[in-house]
């Protein structure tokens, strides 16, 4: 065993050995280290470089909060990570953990360079290093920003691990497993509410954890914890370790994220790593305790100079001695007790340095009792110690003057500037803040959620008033969800009460420019760059941190907000609350992407929607293109087709003979009611009274803007009953605004609508053998042309499945869709299939569907369309019922700046060479000569290969279009202006002679 | 990238210590939309009570009706009741207009049952499930997707999701099942 371990302290288990490596050194450990207390087990402080300059820096806290001690972590292959904190990551047999920022090793890193460039790298470098001259940001600057950026290293292997997420209710959850927050809990709980207690620590205790001293009732703390946690398990409270609550929102929901698998050295490879849970609670109880606060001083940084109250942890729950030969600078009475506990260890406390010119007298007797010499009224004024601490340079201070120094050899430096309540979450509810000028903190004021505060995260000092008040408020949170709760007390003996006074920069006799007094020690922020930004116009705190970048770091600032913010306040002369305290935002502390992103990732990323001939589709070899959620088969290569060829050969035989597709996608809604033709009128701008059942229209839905939202055919099935159909991305849009209208604007209407999208599967027929190939199938119903024309729909069997059939054509060619009941879908489909083998029935997918419906000039929405596009724009104004009383859209189509002549319309282009395909959103310009930049007058929206016309085809949107028919306009492309001729905008067909079959 | 899933067949999906989800066998299913006034009559020719509470069931034979707003009902029956409640409602329409629409292929049943049935819930619903009373029901999301859930019992949970988002929701609840036997 290491001489920094000591036998019998501590809650690790020193029978226990556990073997990982640093740097690849084998390191010894017990069951129950951290990283960072095992390598301190093995007397070692250096743990990482800093940011900006790369000092040598060791361990300040032992717990999340950490700022330097942030390492690598592998857990086997796509199993690592950055920046782990060491003091909160468990240690196992095998565990790899590389220290950071450094080049080539730890000891000896080139990029120290930095730190004696120091006066180089003040506050607001970049912005005027890297301002000029204005070529230089591409090539030199930003590149080097970059490779400068960040922290670690990322990881470069897709993450091996997965993540799983919970949504849980509970009556009170309790954050922090400390004294305030177990007896909130227990109150609660006792109550008869349900309760959720959580931690971040690997353990419930806080701050018991680290007082074993302290007799609660009679009880030695540590049974007194046990005794405590088995009862709030036998009450059914859900206690969870290892789940930092990351953030606090809106209406009592907080987020947990808790951590599963990275303290286990052979988690079961289906574990989730981590979980995050969305917790809605009743009553929220922060018990989240108080943060100790650095002391800003020059050399305040070096590995061996740590914060007492962590000193005392790595003592008292893990068994390790930081050092042998301790001294302690202070200006609160807490890091006396370390510097006790420290001595009754065993280590040789150099001397105890009290910046109050009268310490507690009883503090002072128990320091000589075991013979360590107090120096009061003293300043820290600097330290030596290349990679560890070896002195520090202590000066009296009288009446406002430094007297002369003296040096104090140590191995390590154990300061404590005070405490800061933890306000995070608090923070996140936007609940509101007040400056208390007795301990010079931020505590808890309004509150805007139904939440309590208890224990240090109040302000509060020592067990005794934590486990009070954590009672009281677990009361509090009982009766605000009305339950009655009784009262108790703690009797708390040994108890550490204390109190101190706030600094800003120590006295120093160092001249300022040379002071590197540490306030940020992640992101390498100084006192004076704090005092260097406000004499350069900083005035607010929020400016001050961009401006230095203090509390920017992946600590959110825990130890230097309020250092910051005090040095920052005394430079401007205002107080505190004055200057401001920054935002604090979620998560707490760093969270996995991980841990967010949860099931989503793989096949589950997100909702795929499949029609019930997907399968077909897949099985025979379709390519699939994303249309809203949906997948739907783009076109059928066969074997070594491109999808060009593809798509020429399925259009081809379309208009050849017969082409077979699935229109499953379409948004389907059936509207019924009595009212339904007057609501069809309402919303659609065609007329509809006189569409007799067993018709179909071509319907054109305007928003009141009277821009064209969606399209579609509609069939009425009987007086009341109307069959809609959508486009596929606007199913739910349309549904919605009917409804939107339906509920707020016409309520008397005795109409009601409802999504059939996925009732049906539909399949349309399209090609002159159409008909021979779907009348064997039909029963119930003569389709031809005489009795069934285009433009029909009818209730039918179709091979002998229930079915709705349309005669259709967005093709030009003779077509029907047929809907039948989704179950059906596939085997109806295989059916046709089979039997169209006679007439080479094709299959063909949404590239197909996309040309043959542009041979035709039928628009696409959202293609063709942009939102403001009007159905007179379009060239729809047929669509448009010109007798109709009202219809959404009908005034503003009567607009100045909607009847204007010279609006974007909708237009065919054929290129003059008859060879050259246009590029889709290419800008079109009247005059290709005029000097740059050009006006524009349109672009293309559509364009494909036309293999029914031995030629490209393209649809555009040009202003005043319509009138130029017959002209030229050009499109500039980076190789050249491509001239073409202004059309009409059905290029195949225009007389529909071929859907008269 | 994809796995296609069969909705077809009923069966069972997953099943662990914790819990087992299945697909079952189709329904007739039909959305009900009628206003105040002409509630009784519906009820009357259906032969069972539309309930006016929200995610309260009537249950009446193998048909039962759930109402899911303040105009609107979900009636789920067997083939062999199909034909009659189509009539039924038909005859009364001229008197007692409202929409009768079939909608048994739009939606397939999943069944969540076993002693963590509600914690697997607690995956992709935000609802607080421990204040559904058995024999009732909700719309709600499961992981993003709309569903219909109904809660039969103390550890058993049946859902209603459109077809195409039925394969998300089957993934995630195959999932769950494994995740919550290792606990």
């Amino acid at each position: 065993m290491s001489r920094f371990r000591v036998a019998g302290r501590g809650r690790v288990r020193h029978d226990r050995p556990i073997q990982f490596t640093f740097d690849g050194q084998q390191i010894e450990g017990c069951a129950g280290d951290t990283v960072a207390s095992a390598l301190l087990a093995n007397g070692r402080h250096l743990m990482g470089r800093s940011f900006k300059y790369h000092r040598p820096r060791g361990p300040v806290t032992a717990g999340t909060e950490e700022p330097n001690a942030l390492i690598g972590t592998r857990r086997g292959k796509g199993r690592f990570e950055p920046n782990t904190r060491a003091t909160a990551q468990d240690i196992w047999n095998g565990l790899e953990t590389t220290s950071q920022n450094k080049y080539p090793s730890l000891a000896f890193d080139v990029g120290a360079l930095n730190d004696g460039l120091y006066m180089l790298f003040s506050a607001g470098f970049y912005y005027k290093t890297f301002m000029w001259p204005r070529s230089f940001w591409d090539r030199v600057y930003e590149p080097f920003i970059r490779a400068a950026a960040g922290l670690g290293v990322s990881p470069s292997e897709p993450d091996s691990d997965h993540y799983a997420s919970r949504y849980l209710h509970t009556d009170v959850l309790v954050v922090g497993g400390g004294p305030a927050g177990l007896a909130t809990a227990r109150r609660a709980a006792e109550a008869g509410l349900d309760v959720t207690l959580v931690d971040e620590n690997s353990e419930m205790g806080g701050t018991l954890l680290s007082e074993p001293q302290a007799e609660i009732d009679g009880k030695a703390a540590w049974d007194w914890l046990a005794e405590e946690v088995a009862a709030l398990v036998a009450l059914g409270v859900r206690i969870m370790t290892r789940t930092t609550a990351i953030g606090y929102y809106h209406q009592n929901m907080v987020g947990l994220c808790q951590k599963l698998t990275d303290h286990l050295e052979a988690p079961d490879p289906a574990m989730p790593r981590e979980r995050l849970w969305r917790v809605r609670a009743g009553q929220v109880a922060l018990a989240q305790g108080a943060l100790e606060k650095p002391l800003v001083f020059h050399g305040n940084d070096r590995p061996g100079v740590m914060l007492a109250g962590s000193a005392q942890t790595y003592l008292n729950r893990y068994g390790v001695k930081v050092g042998e030969r301790p001294v302690i600078v202070t200006s609160h009475d807490s890091a006396w007790y370390a510097a006790f506990d420290l001595a009754d260890a065993g280590a040789t406390v150099q001397a105890i340095v009290d910046t109050r010119a009268n310490p507690r007298a009883d503090l002072v007797a128990e320091a000589e009792a075991r013979n360590i010499a107090v120096l009061d009224g003293h300043t820290a004024t600097g330290t030596k110690g290349r990679l560890r601490v070896k002195s520090v340079r202590v000066n009296p201070v009288k009446g406002g003057s430094i007297g002369p120094g003296r040096t104090l050899s140590c191995d390590c430096l154990l300061m404590s500037g005070g405490w800061t309540p933890s306000l995070h979450l608090f923070s996140h509810t936007k609940g509101t803040l007040k400056w208390d000028e007795e301990t010079q903190t931020f505590l808890p004021d309004r509150k805007a959620e139904a939440c309590q505060i208890a224990g240090a995260g109040r302000g509060l000092w020592g067990i005794e008033a934590a486990l009070n008040d954590g009672a009281a408020m677990g009361a509090a949170a009982a009766e605000a969800l009305g339950k009655a709760a009784k009262t108790v007390s703690f009797r708390v003996q040994n108890d550490r009460t204390g109190s101190g006074i706030t600094h800003t920069e120590l006295p120093t006799d160092r001249h300022p420019s040379q002071t590197k007094a540490f306030v940020d020690f992640q992101n390498d922020v100084m006192a004076k760059d704090l005092r260097l930004a406000v004499r350069e116009g900083m005035r607010s705190i929020e400016h001050v941190k961009r401006y230095t970048t203090n509390g920017m770091a992946t600590d959110q600032g825990k130890m230097s907000n309020m250092n910051g913010l005090n040095i920052a306040a005394d430079a401007l002369g205002k107080p505190q609350p004055q200057v401001g305290l920054t935002t604090f935002r979620p998560p707490y502390t760093p969270t996995t992407f991980g841990a967010f992103a949860g099931y989503h990732k793989g096949d589950h990323f997100d909702v795929t929607r499949r029609t019930p001939i997907d399968s077909w589709a897949e099985e025979n070899g379709a390519v699939f293109e994303p249309v809203s959620l949906w997948r739907r088969a783009r076109y059928f290569p066969q074997s070594g087709e491109d999808m060009d060829t593809a798509v020429s050969r399925e259009c081809r035989a379309t208009r050849k003979s017969l082409g077979m597709f699935d229109a499953s996608t379409l948004g389907k809604i059936e509207v019924v009611g009595p009212d339904a033709v007057e609501f069809m009128n309402r919303m659609y701008t065609n007329p509809w009274t006189k569409l007799a059942p067993g018709r179909t229209r071509y319907g054109l839905l305007l928003g009141d803007d009277g821009f064209i939202r969606d399209d579609g055919v509609i069939g009425r099935l009987s007086d009341d009953r109307f069959h809609v159909t959508t486009t596929t991305g606007g199913a739910a849009r349309v549904l919605n605004m009917m409804e939107d209208y339906l509920q707020t604007e016409w309520p008397e209407l005795k109409v009601w609508l409802t999504s059939t999208t996925e009732q049906w599967a539909t399949i349309a027929l399209n090609g002159p053998n159409a008909r021979n190939l779907l009348e064997p199938f039909v029963e119930g119903l003569d389709i031809s042309d005489e009795a069934f024309p285009h433009m029909s729909i009818a209730e039918c069997t179709v091979a002998g499945y229930p079915a709705r059939l349309f005669r259709v054509s967005f093709t030009g060619e003779l077509g029907f869709e047929v809907n039948v009941p989704a179950r059906h879908g596939r085997a109806l489909w295989e059916t046709l299939f089979e039997a169209g083998q006679r007439y080479d029935i094709c299959p063909y997918g949404t590239e197909t569907m996309h040309v043959l419906r542009a041979e035709k000039g039928f628009i696409i929405i959202g293609q063709d369309t942009d939102g403001t596009v009007t159905p007179f724009d379009a060239g729809q104004g047929w669509a448009v019922g010109k007798k109709k009383r009202d219809f959404v859209g009908m005034r503003a189509l009567q607009r100045p700046d909607l009847v204007a002549e010279n609006r974007k319309q909708l237009v065919g282009l054929l290129t003059e060479d008859g060879r050259t395909k246009l590029e889709e959103g290419a800008q079109i310009v009247l005059d290709p000569n005029q000097p740059t930049p050009m006006r524009m007058v349109g672009h293309v929206t559509s364009s494909y290969r036309s293999d029914a016309m031995g030629r490209p085809i393209a649809l555009a949107l040009v202003e005043g279009g319509h009138n130029r028919v017959g002209e030229t306009v050009h499109v500039p492309m980076p190789d050249g202006v491509v001239r073409a001729e202004i059309t009409g905008t059905a290029f195949y067909d225009s007389d529909n002679e071929r859907l008269k079959l | 990238m994809t796995v296609h899933v069969d909705l077809l067949t009923a069966r069972e999906l997953a099943s662990s210590r914790a819990a087992t989800v299945s697909l079952l066998a189709p329904v007739v299913r039909f959305s009900l939309r009628v206003g105040a006034d002409e509630r009784d009559a519906l009820s009357s020719a259906l032969g069972v009570p539309l309930p006016t509470r929200i995610g309260q069931c009537s249950r009446q034979g193998e048909t039962e009706i759930l109402s899911l707003g303040p105009d609107e009902w979900l009636v789920l029956a067997s083939e062999s009741e199909a034909a009659g409640i189509i009539e039924a409602c038909a005859a009364i329409y001229a008197d007692a207009p409202h929409s009768l629409t079939d909608i048994s292929d739009r939606e397939v049943t999943l069944l969540i049952e076993g002693p963590k049935a509600g914690e697997l819930m607690t995956l992709g619903c935000p609802r607080d499930l421990d204040r559904l009373p058995d024999g009732e029901a909700r719309r709600t999301v499961f992981d993003g997707v709309s569903v219909v859930l109904w809660r039969d019992g103390a550890e058993r949970f049946h859902i209603d999701v459109w077809r195409s988002f039925a394969p998300h929701v089957m993934s995630l609840l195959t999932t769950g099942c494994g995740e919550l036997a290792l606990e």
